[in-house]
């Protein structure tokens, strides 16, 4: 079950048409829930859920984790604990909170223009935002997710039992497929996404935690269920997604690294230079880089097919990194910093700091960071 | 009124005549039966335990002490820890022999008992580990290498355990020059079942530790609340070296004021003998002294001594008329025994109300000064002029009396103008004047401590030295405020209690004034993060119960109960001024009204923020209620012996006067209204009612003569304002010196009473005729048989 043949694709579109009619349901009892809340303006009885609280307003946002962070034109995004999302319009000297209705850790955010972004995170929560992040508005939630794996392997048996020369052996694998569906969905949404990635406004891809993969395109309204399609047996975590000279990449647990050729239809397992986890992949000018678990990164020439060690001089986790303006910084765990023009010649940098750094983004000639004790700014000048 | 008051004074006054029949007849019974007593209480007092227990100096019956009480076992590793920091004046720790010494004071600790020693954190103990991630999972190991041996490549491989380990910030010092050992304290010994002698484990400290390896290349800096308990007790010892100055300069004063050998020792023994009294009364009713009752002998010597001048500067003036002790002392005593017993008995009842306040030191306080002022009335308004009597004031004194009186007639004709209609408009319009910039000034009184560090201690003491240091090299603040998570028993590491907890930190970290926060739902959401290659995007509480189990499988102490029931949620701040307590704990208290529920309930509050927050409160409702108490049962106390409202606005407005102007000093100086402060303004008021008591029987009494109001106050200035002006210089000598005590809140007392003691004495003189020649509270109305008593034209 590796790739996604064009029968299959006809199979799954009955299948969004019965999403839509569930995820409606859905989407009726969040009004009602939200209109309930709206009626008691003070709720009593119990801490609200953090899939049903709206993100705290608070001055401690601006201290608290925060996981992501990226550019939407001229204002810059982040992303992190508690719902937490932060907008700056002067290169990160200022944040505001924005509204964001739930209180859950958000792991990653990606525009895909000015207006239009999309941020993923624990719970299987996906948030969408048209006006540059102002608002956000609640597309996807861990139980829809379970919801949608059930319907995607009932829809797929049930086609495979109709087709009467079907393998039994992949026929036995699908029922086993559900009923661990149905399993996991008595937990609830306990899986979190982990990075969120868009061709455009309308098609993109949402990974995380047990191989899960999901692709929408009609902006984050339906979504496909991709996981089964993975070579991914043991379903390790997916990191990290990204696209490369017009393919796509996605790093994981456990060295895995895969790629698709044909815009995230199918994808291929490429030889990994490490077998500890990867968590990212940075592209810089013709390279890409791959970074992992206790300091491993390399890089690659040839879209992926070798790669080539890169001694960093430090032993923490590289979480991130972002080239910009022909300058490259990679950033990690204790307060890693590792800037250069290229990757053959980092440098170890000395932040001052050792907390852990998880995203950078380039703004008005500084680096903008974000770290487990919120946002912070390096100039440029200091880094080289 | 009048029948009431009848029924009051009239059986006072006829008990008068017994008592002075009795006393004067029998003088050598009397004074055996005080030899006898004195005897045993002399016994009783030098048994007498310095005492600070840390319940007693918060208001136990508040709701955030009632909580902590509840769960006071559960809480009783939190906090109640002593941190030990060594460290060198050299390049790092990363040598042989910082580590030798690090080592050795790891050792002394461990063996001092009260310490929790399996609980106890250094680098030097085993249960301080480094882990790392690596492809193959965890790795790790104590933070010393098991190989150590003090050369350069162990300590190389130590510096990286140190580094890896988590531990800069808590155990080691930001800059690398000094490691802490972090000793928790059982407040019970778990063998013996007794009680933390924290007196004596601060000694431990100072003499293992502190003593033995503080050197030219090492410092040792201890903070704890078990430290600041052991440095309140020390410095409460050095009090009793103030007590020795106090008596040398007040007999010295009392010599050169009354010339008479007799009429100085006489009144310093009964006052000695008051404050003896007084102490082993306090320790048969099976009371201790501690640090705010250490006041109270001050107080009771310097009342005593007060009174007793009164009494020899009567005896004198009445010596002049018949050179008889037996006869003046008699006279002395029916002329002062109902203005004394007034005195006393309001002072008393004054001490009396701060037992409205539910704060157990000051309760003890107050049950101890009304004590020793109870005292007083036998030793000094009995036993003082029957010994009296015996001795008299000799010759030399009589002699001095009369020619001094004729020297300083110039002086009091000059204070008289003020019983003038001018010299009234003059004096009034003063203390309006003062009254308005009192009021005014008085708006900038805060509650509470103001100071860093232990507020107890003086900025500069040594302990808050350490605890500067402590504060600047490490990543944590001595501002702690507590917050209790209960939840039914084993839920406490649900899903649902560990992320309301997490939603309940975000909201608190929130608030101004909050640094950062700690509770168990943090522990998970970090080992979460580890158990996934320490990835930070997994740092969330799961809604997977193995995985929170799995992240809860090892919890440091103190973030839990035995049976899950309880989770603290460590609150660190950056001060404790009223203001951030204030702010923190109402906050706190509206989340919890929004959302507490059966399963989840966030109870207010432990942790030394957690207890100020609830003095605050108690202080802020109290000072009005102990106010209003103290002049009530003052003023109708004056109202019942003087049968006149304007008598009684003579003789509290004065008092109120400076009263106000004590807040705004308070508010000059920075003292804050708590829990040292509060009983000043009712001790100031208690005794200064005796000044105007005094002058007030005696003008009323020359004022039933016939005289006019000047001619009435210059007689009363000639034979009571010597001694009023003394008394006021007793009383203030007796609390000045407290300035210089090492504890901060006594300093803070004695500067405030000694204000208060001065300036409510010059009310009395300037402010009280004033306002009687305004106010004519004139005779015509009075009990002529209260006046005879008074009279000494009865002679």
């Amino acid at each position: 079950m590796a790739f996604l043949n064009d029968d299959r694709k006809q199979i799954l579109k009955p299948l969004n048409k019965n999403k839509k009619s569930f995820m409606q349901i859905l989407k009726n009892y969040r009004t009602w829930l939200c209109a309930l809340l709206l009626l008691s303006p003070v709720a009593h009885g119990q801490v609200p859920d953090r899939l049903e609280a709206p993100a705290l307003q608070t001055p401690a946002a601006k201290q608290s984790l925060l996981l992501s962070i990226t550019s939407a034109g001229q204002r810059l995004v982040a992303v992190g604990d508690q719902g937490v999302i932060l907008l700056s319009d002067d290169a990160g000297l200022t944040w505001q909170q924005a509204e964001v209705p739930v209180s859950t850790l958000l792991t990653a955010v990606y525009f895909a223009d000015e207006q239009n972004g999309w941020a993923a995170g624990h719970d299987g929560v996906v948030l969408r935002t048209q006006d540059a992040g102002n608002h956000w508005q609640l597309l996807l939630q861990g139980e829809q997710i379970n919801q949608l794996r059930i319907a995607h392997y009932e829809e797929q048996l049930e086609s495979l039992q109709q087709d009467p020369e079907a393998d039994p052996f992949e026929l036995e694998e699908l029922e086993f497929a559900l009923e661990d569906a149905e399993f996991a969905a008595e937990d609830g949404p306990v899986n979190p996404l982990l990075n969120v990635w868009f061709q455009d406004t309308q098609t993109g891809f949402i990974l995380g935690a047990y191989g899960l993969l999901m692709k929408t395109a009609d902006g984050g309204h339906n979504w496909q269920f991709l996981t089964d399609t993975l070579p991914n047996p043991d379903r390790y975590h997916l990191n990290h997604l990204i696209e490369h000279q017009g393919a796509l990449f996605i790093a994981g647990e456990a060295g895995l690294l895969l790629r698709s050729d044909d815009g995230g239809e199918s994808w291929y397992e490429l030889a990994s230079p490490y077998m500890g986890s990867l968590f990212a992949l940075v592209e810089h000018q013709d390279e890409l880089l791959l970074l992992g678990l206790r300091g491993n990164l390399f890089r690659s020439m040839d879209l992926g097919d070798s790669w080539q060690a890169v001694m960093t001089g430090s032993r923490a986790s590289l979480l991130s990194g972002r080239s910009a303006e022909g300058r490259l910084l990679l950033v990690g765990l204790g307060g890693t910093l590792l800037s250069g023009p290229g990757s053959q010649n980092l440098q170890l940098l000395d932040g001052g700091q050792r907390r852990a750094l998880s995203g950078v983004v380039m703004a008005d000639d500084h680096w903008v960071l974000v770290s487990e004790q919120g946002p912070m700014r390096l100039p440029l000048e200091g880094v080289n | 009124m009048g029948r009431l008051s009848q029924a009051i004074v009239a059986p006072l006054k006829r008990s008068e005549q017994v008592i002075e029949r009795v006393l004067f007849h029998h003088r050598l019974l009397v004074i055996s039966l005080f030899a006898l007593v004195t005897l045993l209480l002399v016994w009783q007092a030098s048994q007498i335990r310095p005492d600070a227990s840390f319940i007693k100096m918060i208001p136990s019956s508040h709701p955030y002490v009632e909580n902590y009480l509840d769960y006071r076992d559960d809480l009783s590793g939190l906090g109640n820890s002593v941190r030990v920091s060594v460290a060198t004046t050299g390049e790092d720790i990363f040598s042989t022999d910082f580590q030798d010494v690090l080592r050795r004071v790891t050792d002394e600790l461990f063996f001092i008992p009260g310490v929790d020693r399996s609980a106890m954190q250094s680098i030097w103990t085993p249960n301080v580990r480094w882990t790392e991630v690596t492809e193959e999972g965890f790795v790790g190991g104590p933070v010393i290498p098991p190989d150590y041996d003090g050369t350069q490549a162990s300590l190389e491989s130590l510096r990286l355990n140190v580094l890896r380990s988590g531990q800069v910030g808590r155990l080691v010092a930001n800059d690398f020059r000094s490691a802490i050992i972090e000793v928790p304290l059982f407040d019970h010994n778990p063998e013996t079942g007794e009680r933390l002698d924290y007196n004596q484990l601060s000694q431990q400290l100072e003499e293992l530790v502190r003593d033995q390896y503080q050197s030219d290349s090492v410092s040792i800096h201890i903070t704890g609340f078990a430290k600041i308990v052991g440095d309140l007790i020390d410095g409460a010892r050095q009090v009793a070296l103030f007590f020795a100055i106090a008596l040398v300069i007040t007999t010295l004063l009392l010599y050169l004021y009354s010339r008479s050998i007799a009429g100085t020792l006489i009144p310093i023994a009964c006052s000695l003998i008051a404050v003896i009294w007084q102490l082993g009364l306090l320790n048969a009713l099976g009371y201790g002294i501690d640090p705010y009752s250490m006041l109270v002998p001050f107080l009771v010597f310097a009342i005593a001594v007060s009174h007793g001048v009164q009494i020899v500067n009567t005896i004198r003036l009445e010596s002049l008329q018949d050179p008889d002790p037996w006869l003046a002392a008699r006279r002395a005593f029916r002329v002062l025994y109902i203005p004394g017993l007034t005195a006393l008995v309001s002072d008393g009842i004054g001490f009396f109300t701060l037992m409205v306040i539910d704060i157990q030191v000051i309760q003890e306080l107050a049950v101890a000064a009304s004590m020793g002022v109870a005292v007083i009335i036998l030793t000094n308004l009995i036993l003082l002029p029957v010994l009296m009597s015996y001795a008299g004031v000799g010759q030399k004194a009589i002699n001095h009396a009369r020619k001094q009186s004729q020297q300083e007639g110039v002086i009091w004709q000059r204070l008289s103008w003020f019983a003038t209609p001018a010299g009234a408009g003059v004096s009034i319009s003063a203390a309006v004047l003062a009254l308005l910039y009192g009021l005014y000034a008085a708006q900038g009184l805060q509650i509470g401590d103001l100071d860093s560090g232990a507020p107890e201690l003086r900025a500069d003491s040594r302990y808050n030295l350490d605890n500067a240091f402590i504060t600047d090299n490490y990543s944590t603040s001595s501002d702690v405020f507590v917050v209790m998570a209960v939840t039914p028993p084993e839920q406490c590491t649900t899903y649902e209690t560990l992320a309301g907890v997490e939603r309940f930190q975000h909201y608190a970290q929130g608030i101004e004034g909050v640094q950062s926060s700690v509770s168990l739902a943090d522990v998970s959401k970090r080992v979460t993060a580890g158990l996934n290659e320490g990835n930070p995007k997994w740092r969330a509480v799961s809604r997977n119960q193995f995985v929170i189990n799995a992240s809860l499988a090892y919890v440091p102490g103190g973030l839990m109960n035995t049976d899950c029931s309880l989770l603290p949620v460590i609150i660190f701040l950056d001060d404790h001024k009223a203001a951030t307590l204030d702010r923190l704990s109402s906050s706190i208290e509206q989340f919890a009204a929004n959302y507490d529920s059966d399963a989840l309930r966030f109870k207010l509050a432990a942790g030394n923020s957690g207890f100020e927050a609830a003095t605050n409160q108690v202080i802020a409702r109290a000072q009005y209620e102990m106010l209003a108490w103290v002049y009530g049962v003052v003023s109708l106390l004056c109202l019942i012996t003087f049968r006149s409202i304007r008598t009684v606005v003579c003789i509290i407005t004065p008092l109120a006067l400076t009263s106000v102007l004590c807040q705004a000093l308070m508010a000059h100086l920075g003292i804050g209204v708590k829990v040292a402060t509060l009983p000043v303004i009712a001790l100031g008021v208690g005794i200064g009612v005796d000044y105007g008591i005094y002058i007030y029987s005696r003008l009323s009494s020359y004022l039933a003569e016939g005289l006019a109001l000047r001619e009435a106050y210059l007689e009363t200035l000639k034979t009571t304002g010597k001694p009023v002006a003394f008394t006021g210089l007793t009383l203030a000598i007796g609390v000045i010196l407290w300035v210089f005590s090492p504890i901060k809140f006594q300093a803070d007392m004695g500067i405030l009473l000694t204000f208060m003691f001065l300036w409510n004495m010059l009310g009395a003189l300037l402010l009280l005729p004033a306002l009687a020649c305004v106010l004519k509270p004139h005779p015509g109305q009075r009990d002529p048989g209260l006046h005879k008593s008074v009279n000494r034209g009865e002679s």
